[in-house]
């Protein structure tokens, strides 16, 4: 959990009757921001929605404004967003896994996470000079090519990881007590699932073999090779089995992309830096990308004009938390805070 | 079969459908009887003098995507809860930011700003050199003033 | 000769009346510093083990090693502005920290500490039942925990207290009753069985040896009463904000913080006398408190790893744990002991 969450609970002593989250404590409305910029400013409000993977927002506005604007990435470009949009989610998957263990009281993985994170933020330095928020792609292409510092970095960090997420895998998993808060509890059915629009590692893990980057690729996704971790027990312990193996396919995915990277331009010359307030677009485009979270999904209308003229954002983990009151009825007050923990909130992009 | 008005496709290859009010309810009811039961997102356009309301269906088993356009003059659409229990949070997001009232939707109440809140910021005529702050009550409920208040 | 005897000894001259008055005032003024330099040390070593053990660094930047880190902590901790909730019960919100602290150091005194070379015998104060005293101590603190939840007003601090309070009801009865299979035994061999000395000087073997099943179950009930991970759910900072301690500020909470490692440090000091031999070793005439400290500090050792990698149990399946096993599993041991010494004549 990352951000500021309000619950009122009625509570019959330590079980929770009534549930009813309180959001927007981050509310930044950055839907109407984003009519009020170019459609290549826009971006940096796109980083600040799910700011611990901040790579697959980008992909996910790009995607929609390339679309309206008619200026299709390079290859080269795509596939180094799709190694960028994987090292991203590993990280989103980190903070996960940090502030799970710290939701259940357990302090250790926090830091080893958090260790292995700073090594991906190293990489996103190495590439824009920027941690958190990076602004690495842009319309057209990306904002600067890898060079061969990057491409070392990033095989270093291939070779280290691995190793060191089966340590953090390990100190959860082998830990009895922990088995016993996440076993069985919060157990979320598929049709509920589907039915409240959760989405993503949530809902792969209620056995629902559903993933954008299959469903529909985008990018060059269909161009790799990986699996969709599936989990039919859809309680606590199967969302964090699921999360896992994700981050063991996205290394898959990353490993097959510097293999595979093409050479070429990485940006489309049709978006140089001066001609890009000048761009227009028309039509409206609905882009979904699976980000860390779940299906994110970008709506943008366009009226002709240099800015847009709606923006809509579909978050996944505001779907997913609204099955929180659900899940949360008539369960201990500490097994709430583990399904709220095992949802992946990020604030920011909850409250946009 | 419900009356369509018009149907056509999106630059996302995608099939857009739009139909009245009044038949939306009845539409609604068979997608979801076809199989959309995901409904992705519900998106308000403020048109300036009416109001689009555009609901994105999606199938899990078939893998399709249906958009299904509604037009309203007098911002009220009827609510799809009832069908779809994610459009909840979805419908009060939009009643928040938009103002679209959403027939019989079951808690229509502000989601993201305070109750008090003086407009809807997605509205194209939103006042936006007007400062309203967030003042805290007693109870830690939110609401919205003109004036600074005493920091809370 | 204890401390005691040997502060009378310089302040004979005063009498026997105002000489012993004096001598106990400063016995307890050493006591004191002694608790509270203790703590300091295990806050400061729990700081750079739990660092160790996460791959930090932990406090290095005031004085050599971060040494003066903890001092301070402690004086920054004194210099904050008290922020007294509005609706507070005065009197038990106020007096709260200050039983949980002092009932603390009260037990101290009345551990067996051994010799240390040129000093003698440092035990403080005796007692034929000490053993009665401590535990009746350690009984006192939960209710500073209460009076904590229940003068701050705030729901967090009231059900925070609740929960420890389920807690050391459910730990402190299978805790008793391994404490009195050793009572048991020690009864075979010397008179005052229940005076912790001579449990411990009398003792052949130490008793952990002798009932492992005891050692266990006391030590999980130790770990249980000082709040330690996974047993932490009266200040479990993800539910409760902090607990019972959610409105203190400044010293008062600094009394609550010490009192957690105060609690983990005296435990371990009890498990280490009452099943470890305490300070007996080699050449224990000499250096018996070495061996003390040094068992001691290893208990605490092994509790800090076991808070550095346990998430929080549910408190409904704490409660199981005290009573449903932890009771059944210490009424099999009492029979043991039954058998080893009746039986056995050990």
């Amino acid at each position: 959990m990352h951000g500021v969450l309000r619950l009122k609970a009625k509570l019959d002593g330590e079980v929770i009757k009534e549930l009813e989250p309180v959001i927007g404590y981050l509310h930044r409305n950055a839907e109407k921001l984003c009519e009020m910029g170019f459609y290549c400013d826009n971006l940096i409000y796109f980083d600040r929605m799910d700011y611990v993977g901040a790579m697959n927002m980008e992909v996910g506005y790009l995607e929609a404004a390339e679309k309206i604007l008619g200026v299709p990435p390079p290859e080269r470009a795509k596939w180094i967003r799709v190694i960028m949009a994987e090292l991203s989610r590993l990280a989103a998957h980190l903070v996960w896994a940090g502030a799970y263990g710290l939701d259940l009281g357990m302090l250790t993985p926090f830091f080893y996470c958090f260790g292995e994170r700073e090594k991906i933020l190293t990489i996103f330095t190495e590439a824009c000079g920027s941690r958190q928020e990076t602004n690495y792609m842009s319309i057209g292409g990306v904002y600067q090519d890898f060079n061969e510092k990057i491409i070392e970095e990033i095989k270093d960090f291939l070779k280290t990881f691995p190793k060191r997420m089966e340590i953090i895998y390990n100190i959860y998993v082998k830990n009895d007590v922990f088995l016993s808060r996440t076993k069985g509890i919060g157990v979320l059915s598929r049709d509920l699932a589907i039915a409240y629009g959760v989405t993503g590692p949530m809902l792969r893990a209620s056995g629902v073999e559903y993933d954008v980057r299959k469903a529909e690729p985008y990018l060059v996704y269909d161009k790799v090779n990986f699996d969709i971790p599936i989990s039919h027990k859809g309680d606590n312990l199967a969302r964090f089995l699921v999360r896992f193996e994700e981050m063991r396919q996205s290394l898959k995915i990353i490993k097959q992309a510097l293999d595979k990277l093409p050479e070429g331009p990485y940006f489309n010359p049709k978006a140089k830096k001066s001609m890009m307030i000048r761009m227009r677009g028309d039509g409206e485009y609905y882009a979904r990308t699976e980000s860390s979270k779940g299906e994110f999904g970008v709506y943008i209308v366009g009226d002709g004009g240099v800015k847009p003229y709606r923006v809509r954002v579909r978050s996944p983990t505001f779907k997913n938390l609204s099955i929180l009151p659900v899940l949360s009825k008539d369960v201990m007050l500490a097994d709430m805070i583990a399904i709220s923990g095992s949802i992946d909130l990020v604030f920011g992009e909850i409250d946009r | 079969m419900v009356d369509i008005i018009q149907e056509s496709m999106g630059k996302d290859g995608r099939k857009i459908i739009q139909v009245s009010v009044e038949n939306l309810i009845p539409l609604m009811n068979e997608m979801r009887s076809n199989g959309f039961d995901h409904l992705s997102l519900v998106t308000a356009i403020d048109r300036k003098d009416s109001i689009d309301v555009v609901y994105h269906l999606h199938s899990m088993d078939r893998n399709e995507y249906v958009v299904v356009k509604v037009n309203t003059k007098n911002y009220v659409v009827p609510s799809v809860t009832g069908i779809w229990p994610s459009a909840n949070w979805d419908e009060r997001e939009q009643y928040d930011l938009v103002g679209v009232k959403f027939e019989g939707h079951p808690n229509l109440k502000r989601l993201f700003l305070p109750e008090g809140w003086i407009g809807h910021p997605l509205r194209k005529d939103y006042d936006l050199s007007k400062v309203q702050y967030v003042n805290m009550d007693e109870d830690g409920e939110d609401y919205a003033t003109f004036d600074a208040g005493d920091g809370w | 000769m204890s401390i005691l005897q040997w502060i009378y000894s310089v302040l004979s001259f005063l009498g026997h009346d105002v000489g012993y008055a004096l001598a106990y005032i400063i016995e307890s003024i050493i006591l004191l510093i002694f608790v509270s330099i203790s703590l300091i040390v295990m806050v400061y070593l729990f700081r750079k083990y739990m660092a160790r053990v996460q791959q930090r660094i932990g406090p290095n930047r005031v004085g050599k090693f971060g040494l003066l880190q903890l001092i301070a902590d402690a004086l920054k901790l004194a210099g904050k502005e008290v922020i007294f909730p509005k609706e507070r019960d005065d009197l038990p919100y106020k007096v709260a920290p200050f039983v949980v602290f002092f009932g603390l150091v009260l037990a101290f005194a009345f551990l067996p500490y051994g010799n240390l070379s040129i000093f003698g015998d440092l035990t403080i104060t005796y007692s034929d039942v000490s053993i009665i005293f401590i535990f009746a101590i350690l009984s006192i603190m939960p209710i500073g925990e209460v009076l904590a939840g229940i003068g701050s007003h705030n729901k967090y601090a009231l059900m925070g207290a609740l929960r420890s309070v389920a807690k050391d009801v459910s730990f402190e009865v299978p805790m008793m009753i391994s404490v009195l299979a050793i009572v048991m035994m020690a009864s075979a061999r010397t008179a005052t069985s229940l005076n912790l000395e001579s449990i411990v000087t009398t003792e052949i073997l130490p008793y952990g040896i002798l009932e492992p099943i005891g050692l266990f179950v006391f030590f999980i009930a130790m770990i249980a009463r000082a709040s330690y991970a996974p047993f932490d759910m009266g200040e479990s900072d993800s539910e409760l904000v902090s607990g019972y301690s959610t409105e203190y500020t400044g010293l008062r909470f600094g009394l609550f913080y010490m009192g957690l490692f105060g609690t983990i440090f005296l435990g371990s000091l009890l498990v280490s006398l009452l099943y470890l031999g305490g300070f007996n070793g080699p050449i224990s005439s000499q250096v018996g408190f070495i061996w003390l400290l040094v068992k001691g500090i290893v208990l605490v050792l092994i509790s800090f790893t076991v808070w550095l990698s346990m998430p929080r149990i549910r408190i409904d399946k704490l409660v199981n744990v005290g009573w449903k096993y932890l009771l059944p599993i210490s009424f099999i041991n009492l029979v043991l002991a039954g058998v080893l010494t009746l039986g056995l004549g050990w």
